[in-house]
């Protein structure tokens, strides 16, 4: 009796989900916890500062050089979240209540900016509004000299213009679930438009409008690209750690490491604070009968079309300057009005090297996060229990960890043997894998909390294993989930930049670091040329996920 | 081979609710056994312990003497029919029902002839290649019935399998459910909260109430002898008049005084421990009541008011109990119908008022 009861427990054990949820823990333990462990150690116990344990810490709050860069960091990213919301909320009520238009095409324009790589952006502005930029020199011949692009201001307005889709699309969608009853209500006590908003809509929205500030200062204060191109002098704290890094390359990253301790701090803090407040606002709401659109007086349907029309123009600008430019004939940074096919060559050139890394490694990790991303989204939607509980706040740590934080760990966990993958493309697939595998799981978590457990049931019933029903009934109903976390996490996979710069080798180099060489050697249209193949490739899936799976824009945040 | 089934002493404890308190069933092989109650009794939970779908917290479960307690959902080889279908929306109507026989990985011939077999007798042999979207409830239902007959199950089990159906297809599935079962032979739990189903289509049942068995027995006997207080007034019409109990004779007969001050004898119900001078509860079905001229001895009630049924009518009396006292009458033609505000003599047929320790809750 008893040891049937125990051969049934060990048979429990080393069944189907609970090794999967084994594997699932060995991922996050050896692909997060232990990189994020490693670092935290190293700014403690490094030597470089001195012998105390706070020694890298007391000297980061010393050094004006250092601690500005926190500062600096702060200045852009609260600026831009700020930028984001003033630009962000109006344009969202605009597209979503006025009968404005080519509304839909205005979304288009808003996911294409949105998923266009950031450093990207940045360098087309620098072709726009550099010192020798085309836009620059038009204006100078009219006496007019634009303000500069470089230092803190640019960088803000870059940030701003990449990030604000995060508070559109959540307001956006926000705005669906409010019911039209809402606005009546308050309309028929007296209370115009502009009132009606700030006092009622508004509140509704907080929970939408938290959490895209929220994502928009995270997603500022951890990008690199943007700021190494534009920041000149004034640096942040991303650029530091990646000097810092590079500086010490072959040593321990002693300074790196307690520069990326701070950046995950404030992330976590952030990520924290945005899961507070959304379980505080959220006000479980489904509108019966969606907010109606409106036609405004003429007036107020041009000022707010003018408003519209020209945040997108000023948003699609670099992208369209990219792909002029990569036609155009250039002298290093200078480029020519001369039409030449002579950019791409470098693009054919990399066909076979990074090209092609890009598409096998973000292929790879895709496919990875779809199969492990899927299994523990079952097992945190079916199987609630602590380890489960465990697992989800794992995959919600992953995204609270910087692409540069988790590069320097799993460069000072696996630069050594007996693991030394440092410069094998292993490892850039595996951190692409962990850091993109939230957009999976979440993908699934969602679909699985519709689905009733009854069908899942009734297989087991039927004489299925756990495993057996996860694959014929569980995978097929989820089919359609899967494939869009699927797309999400390649667009945002292959246009991966801070992580890939520290993990890359010259062998396992991508896409997205020789555009960031050609920028850095001022060879624009070459630049230009990689960028439009790279902006294509991101954008294709979410052709295909819009079009044929008839998901809408919100689905990105 | 179709199994017996026994549960002993089953507890189910939710954090620290019970849902499920100290249950022993005795299942035969081939037998149709229904779990009744309202909302929240348990039914669901205890049925989902046999199913191996949750663990029960203590006692055990045997299919045939063979306790299969630590055996997984998966190995206990019983057909389980879901109050919403839980159809494989993704597979065809015939790989719905083949599903389980792959997964016993038969033959590719025997499978085939087997599902055809199935679709025939539940009556979709024509809907073979449809998928579940394109079928009505009534028809996923049958599916799913065949799906869970298909494996030629040890034990059938059945949650509310009726209740997401419209009231014709109810009746029909009902009477088709049961020649089915019986055809099989196989043993079955049904689970249900509507009565009229239960008596109709058991062998024998189970009546619960608050995670409680209440009493098991088969429906005739359910009806006729209701052996607790909560299955007199959950079965069926009745009239529960509090009393108290003012003698009792050696043979078990006890002089019961109503509110309004008259007496009448009655036996005690099977199993009730009554105690002189305590509070009990008359249990007298509307059926069971002739009425008389007034002052012809039995109760005296006046009549406050008549719904006619067609084939019944109702009549209630006010016999100073609180709650009026329900009389059927039969429609019959020159069936005597009493007139509002006259009084008459209510008189019990011979041994059908009996008596039940306690109170009625409000
Ligand atoms: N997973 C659970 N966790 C906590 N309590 C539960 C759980 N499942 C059931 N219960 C509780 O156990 C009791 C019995 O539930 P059960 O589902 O068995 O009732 P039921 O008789 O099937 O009712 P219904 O007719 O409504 O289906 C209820 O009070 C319910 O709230
Ligand atoms: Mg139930």
């Amino acid at each position: 009796m008893t040891t049937s009861v125990t051969n049934n427990r060990l048979r429990g054990l080393l069944s189907f989900w609970p090794i999967v949820t084994l594997l699932a823990l060995v991922c996050s333990v050896f692909l997060l916890l232990v990189p994020v462990w490693n670092i935290v150690s190293l700014s403690f116990a490094g030597k470089e500062g001195g012998a105390g344990v706070f020694e890298n810490y007391v000297m980061f709050f010393s050094e004006p050089y250092y601690y500005r860069s926190l500062i600096n960091s702060f200045i852009v990213s609260i600026s831009a979240t700020v930028l984001a919301l003033v630009i962000g909320i109006p344009a969202a009520y605009i597209v979503s209540r006025y009968n404005i238009w080519a509304r839909s095409l205005i979304k288009t324009a808003v996911v294409l900016t949105f998923v266009s790589p950031p450093f990207i952006g940045s360098y087309s502005w620098v072709i726009l509004l550099g010192r020798k930029g085309v836009l620059t020199q038009f204006f100078a011949e009219w006496g007019i000299s634009l303000p500069s692009i470089y230092g803190a201001p640019g960088i803000i307005f870059v940030f701003t213009l990449q990030y604000f889709p995060f508070v559109f699309l959540l307001v956006s969608s926000g705005l669906k679930s409010i019911d039209q009853s809402v606005e009546d209500a308050a309309r028929n006590l007296g209370s115009g438009e502009a009132r009606t908003f700030f006092t009622v809509i508004a509140p509704l929205l907080l929970p939408s409008i938290t959490t895209g500030a929220l994502l928009v200062f995270i997603a500022a204060f951890t990008d690199l690209g943007t700021p190494i191109i534009l920041g000149e002098k004034f640096r942040v704290l991303p650029v530091l750690i990646y000097g810092e890094f590079v500086n010490d390359f072959g040593g321990a990253p002693v300074l790196a490491s307690t520069l990326a301790v701070l950046l995950l701090i404030v992330t976590t803090g952030a990520l924290l604070l945005q899961r507070w407040l959304a379980r505080r606002y959220a006000y479980a709401t489904a509108a019966i009968r969606p907010l109606v659109m409106q036609s405004p007086r003429p007036v107020k349907r041009i000022a707010a079309s003018l408003f519209i029309y020209g945040l997108i123009l000023l948003a699609l600008l670099p992208m369209v300057n990219i792909i002029i430019s990569a036609f155009l004939k250039s002298n290093g940074p200078v480029l020519v009005a001369e039409f030449t096919f002579d950019n791409f060559d470098k693009v054919w050139r990399l066909a076979g090297g990074p090209l092609k890394n890009t598409l096998v490694f973000t292929t790879i990790a895709t496919l990875m996060c779809a199969v492990m991303g899927t299994m523990i989204a079952y097992i945190i939607a079916r199987r609630p229990g602590k380890i489960s509980a465990l697992l989800d706040t794992a995959v919600m740590f992953s995204y609270a960890v910087p692409g540069i934080v988790l590069g320097v760990g799993l460069v000072v966990t696996y630069h050594n043997p007996p693991l030394a993958l440092t410069g094998t493309p292993l490892i850039l697939i595996l951190a692409y894998f962990i850091r993109r595998l939230p957009f999976s799981v979440r993908s699934s978590v969602s679909a699985l909390q519709q689905l009733s457990k009854d069908t899942e049931e009734a297989s087991i019933n039927l004489g299925a294993g756990p495993g057996m029903t996860f694959l014929k009934i569980t995978v097929p109903l989820l089919s359609m989930a899967i494939l869009s976390g699927a797309l999400l996490t390649w667009s945002n996979t292959i246009r991966e930049l801070s992580a890939t710069l520290v993990l890359q080798s010259g062998r396992t180099t991508t896409m997205s670091v020789e555009i960031f060489n050609e920028v850095a050697n001022g060879n624009f249209g070459t630049a230009s040329a990689l960028g439009m193949t790279l902006i294509v490739l991101t954008f294709l899936p979410l052709v295909l996920l819009f079009t044929f799976m008839g998901k809408s824009e919100e689905a990105l945040v | 081979m179709t199994k017996s089934v026994s549960i002993e002493q089953i507890t189910k404890k939710f954090d620290s609710s019970v849902a499920v308190n100290n249950v022993s069933i005795e299942i035969g092989q081939g037998e149709f056994f229904t779990l009744l109650g309202s909302s929240g009794c348990g039914k669901t939970t205890l049925l989902r312990m046999v199913a191996g779908f949750l663990q029960q917290s203590s006692g055990h479960i045997r299919f045939d003497r063979k306790i299969i307690d630590t055996v997984p959902a998966h190995e206990r080889n019983t057909g389980m029919v879901f109050q919403n279908y839980a159809i494989f929306p993704h597979l065809t109507v015939a790989e719905n029902v083949a599903y389980g026989l792959k997964v016993r990985k038969q033959a590719k011939g025997d499978i085939d002839r087997e599902v055809r077999k199935m679709l025939e007798l539940v009556r979709l042999d024509h809907l073979a290649h449809r998928l579940p979207r394109e079928l009505s409830g009534g028809q996923q239902q049958r599916v799913v019935l065949a799906r869970a007959l298909a494996i030629r199950p040890d034990v059938l089990l059945m949650d509310e399998p009726l209740s997401n159906l419209d009231t014709e297809m109810r009746l029909h599935l009902r009477s088709e459910i049961r020649a089915i079962q019986q055809q099989f032979g196989v043993t079955t739990i049904y689970v249900t909260h509507d009565q009229e189903e239960a008596l109709l289509i058991s062998d024998r049942v189970a009546v619960m109430s608050m995670g409680n068995v209440e009493q098991i027995a088969r429906p005739g006997d359910i009806y006729l002898n209701p052996q607790t207080l909560f299955v007199a007034s959950f079965i069926g019409d009745n009239n529960l008049i509090p009393v108290e109990i003012e003698a009792l004779a050696a043979d078990g007969t006890a002089s019961a005084r109503l509110p309004s001050g008259e007496r009448t004898e009655a036996r005690a119900a099977t199993g009730q421990q009554l105690t002189q001078g305590t509070k009990a509860t008359l249990s007298l079905r509307p059926q069971d009541i002739d009425l008389a001229p007034a002052g012809t001895g039995g109760l005296q009630g006046k009549l406050t008011e008549l719904q006619f049924l067609g084939g019944t009518i109702k009549a209630f009396f006010d016999l100073g109990t609180g709650k009026p006292v329900t009389v059927s009458l039969q429609g019959r033609h020159g069936t005597q119908i009493p007139v509002i505000g006259e009084t008459r003599s209510l008189i019990p047929l011979p041994g059908a008022t009996t008596l039940y320790a306690g109170e009625v809750k409000a």
